[in-house]
C-alpha cells in the first residue's frame, strides 16, 4: 500500500510536468489548430539556458530560470515570427504549419546538438532534491516542489485568461481566430503572446525534467508524451490536457513501479489508441464536428 | 568508389519505395502521417527473421513483410483514419513509437536493441531498381485508375467526395494498407542491403524523413516524391563529413520550402506531364 501512494505521488508529480508541457501546446493548438512539433524545441532550450546560466550565475537559481523562462518565451515568438507567420498569412492549410513545425524542431535540437555537444549533462544541485519521511512514506521533496510550482503557474494561468483583457481575447480567439479579429484584436500580437506563454510552461517543465532525469538535446522527445496526454484529455482543451497529463504520468509511474519499467511507453501509447478507439475526442474535448 | 556510388543508388531506390508509398498516402489522399518508418521496420524484420531462421527465399520473404504491414496497417487504419488531421498525425507517432517498443522489447525474437546481425546481402542494385521500377509502373496506374481519382477526391475535398458517393472510410483505409505495402517492401529490401538491423533505424526520425521528402519533391506528384528523394538522399550523402550540421541544414530546408513553395518541387505536376505540356504548346503553335 505504501508503494502504491509513493508511486502515486511519483506519478502525479510527472504528470504534472507533462501538464505544464500539454497546456503550453493545447494552448497553440486551440488557437492556431495545428500540432505544433517545435514545442519540445522550447523545452530544450528553456533546460539549456538554464543550465549555462547556473554555471556563470554561481549557481543562483531564481536569475537563472528568469532567463531560461525569458529565453524560451523568445525563442517561442521566434520560431511563429520565421516560421509560421508566413505560411499562416498566405495559406489556411494546416499542413504546412505542421511541416514548418517539424523542420523548426529539427532545427532546434540540432542547434543544441550544436552550441552543447549531444553529451548528457547534469544540472547543479540548485533544486531541493532530499527525501523526507511522513509516517511510512518517503516523499522526494523535489516531487513536492514540482507538484506545488505547476499548480501554482497553472491558476496563475488560468488567472491570466478568465480576468485580464488579453485572457478574454485569447479565450476569444480559440473560439474562432477570425472573428476575434474583426472584432478589433490584434491577431498577430495575441499569437507572440499565446506561443510565449507556451514557451514559458515548455521551459518550467525543461527545467524540472533535467533535475528529474538528465538534459541532453533530444530531452524535447518526451513532449510526444504530453501530446498524447493532451489527446487523451481532449485536444484545444487546457483542463483537458491537465486531466490527460495527471492520467499519463500515473499509469506510467505505476506501470514502471509494478509491472515492468520498459512497459511504461507502451503503456502511454496504449492509452493514446484506447483513447481513440473509444471517445476520439478525449475526455473534456469539444465534439469535432464539419462545418458545411 | 564504384561500390560506395552503387550503395547510395541502392538507397536511393529503397527510400524512393518507401516515400512512393507515404506520396500516396499523404500526397495522393491526405493523410498526414509520422509513423511509417513502423512499416518499414515491419517488413525489414519480418524478412530478416524469415531468410535467416526459416530458410525462406528472399523474395517470398520481403512479399511476407509487405503483406504484413498492411495487416497491421488495417487493423490500426480501420479505428485510427475515422480520426480527421492532427488527431491521425498524432496516433500514428503513438503507432509507429508503439511497434519500434515492441521490437525492441520483443528479445526472444528481435533481439531487442542489440541488433539483427547476419542478414543475407540480396539487395543488388538490379534487385533494388527492378522493384523501383515495377513498383513506379504499378503506382502510377493506380493513379491513373478510378481508385486513384478518388484517392485526390477524398484529398481535395472530403465532405463533397463523400456527398459524390465515394465511400470515402474505404478509399482512406485502401490508400493506407498500399502505403504500409510499399513500405513494408522498402523495409524488407532495406534489410537485405544493410545486413543488420537495429531498432532506432526506424525511428520518429526516419519517419519524420519520409513524410518530409515527399512534401519537399511535391505533394501529389509521383516523379516529384522520386526526385525528391534522390535529391535528399544524395545530399544527406554527400553531407555525410558535417554531420553535425546536416541535420540543422535539413530541418532548415524544410520550413524554408513550406514557407516559400510549399507545394514543393514539382507542385501537383509530373515530370513526364510537363514534356507534354511543352509539346502540345509547340503542336497549337503549327
Amino acid at each position: 500500500m505504501e508503494s502504491f501512494i509513493q508511486q502515486l505521488i511519483n506519478g502525479l508529480s510527472l504528470g504534472s510536468v507533462y501538464a505544464l508541457i500539454a497546456v503550453g501546446y493545447s494552448l497553440v493548438y486551440s488557437i492556431l489548430l495545428f500540432s505544433n512539433f517545435a514545442h519540445g524545441g522550447f523545452l530544450v532550450t528553456g533546460g539549456y539556458i538554464c543550465y549555462y546560466a547556473l554555471i556563470s550565475t554561481g549557481n543562483n537559481i531564481w536569475i537563472s530560470g528568469l532567463l531560461a523562462l525569458c529565453g524560451a518565451g523568445l525563442t517561442a515568438i521566434i520560431t511563429e515570427r520565421l516560421a509560421y507567420k508566413p505560411i499562416r498569412e498566405r495559406t489556411s492549410v494546416t499542413l504546412y504549419l505542421l511541416i514548418a513545425s517539424m523542420g523548426m524542431s529539427i532545427v532546434i535540437e540540432n542547434f543544441w546538438v550544436i552550441m552543447a555537444g549531444g553529451r548528457f549533462r547534469a544540472i547543479p544541485p540548485v533544486l531541493p532534491t532530499y527525501p523526507f519521511k511522513m509516517g511510512n512514506l518517503t516523499i522526494s521533496s523535489f516531487d513536492l516542489l514540482v507538484f506545488g510550482i505547476t499548480i501554482l503557474l497553472l491558476f496563475g494561468l488560468e488567472f491570466f485568461l478568465q480576468k485580464t483583457k488579453w485572457g478574454l481575447a485569447i479565450r476569444a480567439a480559440a473560439y474562432d481566430l477570425r472573428v476575434a479579429a474583426l472584432m478589433g484584436v490584434n491577431v498577430n500580437k495575441l499569437i507572440s503572446i499565446v506561443f510565449f506563454l507556451a514557451g514559458l510552461l515548455a521551459a518550467v517543465s525543461g527545467i524540472f525534467l533535467s533535475v528529474r532525469y538528465t538534459l541532453y538535446p533530444q530531452l524535447g522527445f518526451i513532449t510526444i508524451k504530453a501530446f498524447v496526454a493532451a489527446v487523451v484529455g481532449g485536444l484545444g482543451s487546457l483542463r483537458g490536457a491537465v486531466l490527460g497529463s495527471l492520467i499519463l504520468g500515473t499509469a506510467e509511474m505505476l506501470t514502471a513501479g509494478f509491472i515492468s519499467s520498459q512497459l511504461r511507453d507502451i503503456v502511454v501509447f496504449g492509452l493514446l489508441v484506447l483513447t481513440l478507439l473509444l471517445r476520439p475526442t478525449g475526455l473534456l474535448g469539444k465534439a469535432v464536428s464539419e462545418k458545411v | 568508389m564504384l561500390v560506395y556510388l552503387e550503395g547510395i543508388i541502392i538507397l536511393m531506390c529503397i527510400n524512393s519505395i518507401a516515400a512512393m508509398g507515404v506520396s500516396l498516402l499523404t500526397g495522393f489522399t491526405g493523410i498526414f502521417t509520422l509513423g511509417h518508418a513502423a512499416y518499414m521496420a515491419i517488413g525489414a524484420y519480418t524478412t530478416g527473421i524469415l531468410t535467416m531462421k526459416h530458410d525462406v527465399h528472399w523474395l517470398l520473404a520481403v512479399m511476407i513483410g509487405g503483406i504484413l504491414a498492411v495487416a497491421v496497417a488495417y487493423l490500426i487504419g480501420v479505428p485510427t483514419l475515422k480520426l480527421m488531421g492532427d488527431y491521425f498525425a498524432i496516433a500514428s507517432i503513438g503507432l509507429g513509437e508503439t511497434v519500434r517498443l515492441i521490437i525492441e522489447n520483443w528479445e526472444s525474437l528481435t533481439r531487442g536493441a542489440r541488433g539483427l546481425p547476419g542478414i543475407d546481402s540480396f539487395t543488388t542494385l538490379p534487385v533494388a531498381l527492378g522493384f523501383l521500377l515495377t513498383l513506379t509502373i504499378v503506382t502510377s496506374n493506380i493513379l491513373k485508375s478510378s481508385y486513384g481519382r478518388a484517392f485526390k477526391a477524398c484529398r481535395d475535398d472530403y465532405l463533397v467526395a463523400s456527398l459524390l458517393g465515394f465511400d470515402t472510410a474505404k478509399y482512406r483505409i485502401l490508400s493506407l494498407c498500399i502505403s504500409a505495402f510499399y513500405c513494408g517492401i522498402a523495409g524488407g529490401l532495406f534489410a537485405g542491403f544493410m545486413t543488420f538491423l537495429q531498432p532506432t533505424m526506424f525511428d520518429l526520425q526516419k519517419s519524420t524523413e519520409l513524410t518530409a521528402v515527399v512534401v519537399f519533391g511535391g505533394l501529389g506528384s509521383l516523379s516529384g516524391t522520386i526526385l525528391g528523394t534522390a535529391i535528399i538522399t544524395l545530399v544527406t550523402e554527400l553531407f555525410r563529413p558535417i554531420s553535425q550540421y546536416r541535420m540543422l541544414i535539413y530541418g532548415a530546408v524544410l520550413v524554408l520550402v513550406m514557407v516559400f513553395k510549399p507545394e514543393g518541387l514539382m507542385g501537383e505536376k509530373e515530370l513526364w506531364s510537363l514534356f507534354k505540356r511543352r509539346d502540345e504548346t509547340w503542336r497549337k503553335r503549327s
